[in-house]
């Protein structure tokens, strides 16, 4: 069917924050297995509701894969939940 | 009656974006652009397709083919489950842009739109409005994402304005107007317009007429009294000459939810389960839009075409089908009230292996009954129990607190992308 892993995995980022029409991007993070990911391009950021509390979802690609990072703006937290279409 | 075509400036702009769906899909997971990717609602062989990539479409994949079928055209389809957050924030984002142009925006479902620029400032009214689109697509593409296309279509009237966005896809802008309305109708078949499917088309071709330049030219009263039979007639003669007959709000008359059983074997115990989180989701929608119902409807469906004696009236026409309803003496609105009638009616379905479930709440009316209160403490326990429930959930996210009955079925049974109206999004 499609190659769709999902995952839920506490991983770092770094992020930039900036002004304009995205103004959080993550850039860059780092897997528990020690791999540290580029992000290339952001292909669809937006937040979801957990209750009242707002999750940002970044769907992400390093050009050899896709991710999905979320962030957690209560807990502080990154989380990556899906890893897919592995080339 | 008005015999001439609409000859004032088309300033209605129809605006829907392309396989809406698998598009957002593509524009989230750049490694899906350019290939062929079919959404489901579920991941399952024998479900159906809720929409496809062009990139499928090309191939000969349609919207409710079976994905079976689909992967047999096309073996490296890509099958993705709906995901609906992505598509409410896309419908939100698209929403904003439309609302930049006028204070008259109506969403017609949750990939489409109508911008009303008859009601827009001057400053906006008198531009350009083939510039105005252009604008508009830019804007979904910068910022939404850059694989995100519309088609665009203008004209005087609703009707025409989603005839002519349809024209070229994907990624079309097109305007009708009294000027070229003849040539565009005559590039078209009668199923190509909104509206006109197999049975009007049969309608239409009992009294000779086979093109739509033949419809656009036949006469009012033929039309109403002959075709149609009905007030349609007219509406019919008058949107095809692009006056607006469309601009019309319509009150919501009933609330439910479906669910298609995910195995042939379940038994009607858990059948009953699932009935039951129907209940409960149909009760969270009457109360979202603040309505009371007094009736309840369910319906199943059942495998096969021989369901039984069609004499009892609750059987539909193709004998697998089968609904009952129970019309109470006052309004309610609760999940338990709901779940009381739903159980009770459930008592009657027949034996069988079922398909398809569904419930919903008809004789809706308006405000969430202080009347109710009149009727004494027990009633007054439920609104207050069916409030605090509510809070809870809103608080804490959908289904934090539910029946125990209905422990585990939300696994199976999910919330989808509501069609057509925009009410739940």
């Amino acid at each position: 069917m499609n190659d769709e892993i999902f995952l839920n995995e506490r991983v770092e980022v770094i992020a930039v924050f900036n002004d304009g029409v995205s103004s959080c991007r993550p850039v860059r993070f780092k897997r528990k297995n020690g791999r540290e990911i580029e992000v290339t391009e952001i292909g669809l950021y937006h937040p979801t509701a957990a209750g009242r509390r707002t999750v940002h979802v970044f769907d992400v690609t390093d050009g050899g894969a896709d991710y999905r990072l979320e962030f957690d703006s209560e807990r502080l937290t990154w989380l990556l939940t899906l890893e897919a279409d592995r080339v | 009656m008005r015999e001439d075509y609409n000859p004032t400036r088309p300033l209605v702009m129809h605006i829907d974006l392309n396989s809406c769906f698998a598009t957002v899909e593509q524009q989230a997971r750049p490694m899906l652009r350019g290939r062929p990717v079919a959404i489901l609602n579920r991941r399952t062989e024998h479900t159906a397709i809720v929409t496809c990539s062009y990139e499928a479409k090309a191939v000969g994949i349609k919207t409710g083919m079976s994905f079976k079928e689909a992967k047999r055209l096309c073996p490296k389809l890509v099958a993705l489950e709906s995901d609906p957050a992505k598509y409410r924030h896309v419908y939100r984002k698209l929403m904003v842009i439309m609302n930049d142009y006028s204070p008259s925006v109506t969403m017609k479902s949750i990939d489409e739109g109508v911008i009303d620029f008859s009601q827009s400032p001057a400053a906006i009214q008198d531009r350009d409005m083939v510039e105005v689109a252009k604008e508009i697509k830019r804007r979904l593409k910068t910022e939404i994402g850059c694989a995100m296309r519309c088609n665009i279509g203008i004209a005087p009237n609703r009707f025409l304005a989603k005839t002519a966005a349809g024209l070229n896809k994907p990624d079309g802008l097109n305007v009708i107007s009294c000027e070229n309305l003849r040539e565009i109708m005559g590039k078209l078949t009668l199923q190509d317009l909104t509206g006109i499917a197999s049975r009007n088309e049969q309608r239409l071709n009992q009294v000779g007429i086979y093109t739509p330049l033949q419809f656009l030219d036949a006469d009012a009263v033929a039309l109403s009294k002959i075709v149609f039979k009905s007030i349609c007639g007219d509406q019919w003669h008058q949107r095809l000459r692009g006056w607006e007959v469309d601009d019309v709000h319509y009150d919501l008359k009933t609330c439910g939810r479906q669910y298609v059983i995910e195995s042939r074997d379940l038994n009607r115990v858990e059948v009953a389960r699932r009935m039951h989180h129907l209940a409960e989701a149909v009760g969270v929608k009457l109360r979202s839009q603040n309505k009371c119902a007094r009736g309840v409807g369910i319906y199943v469906r059942l495998h096969g075409e021989d369901g039984g004696s069609a004499s009892n009236g609750r059987w539909g026409h193709k004998g697998n089908y089968w609904h009952e309803k129970f019309l109470a003496p006052l309004p309610f609105y609760s999940n338990g009230a709901i779940w009381a009638i739903t159980s009770r009616l459930l008592a009657h379905v027949p034996p069988g292996d079922i398909r398809e479930i569904g419930v919903h709440c008809y004789h809706l009316t308006n405000g969430m009954s202080d009347q109710l209160a009149l009727f004494g403490d027990a009633l007054i326990r439920e609104q207050q129990m069916t409030s605090a429930v509510d809070e809870i959930n809103r608080r804490y996210g959908d289904r934090t607190v539910h029946s125990a009955d209905t422990l585990g079925t939300g696994f199976y049974v999910k919330q989808k992308i509501p069609f057509g109206s925009t009410r739940y999004l």
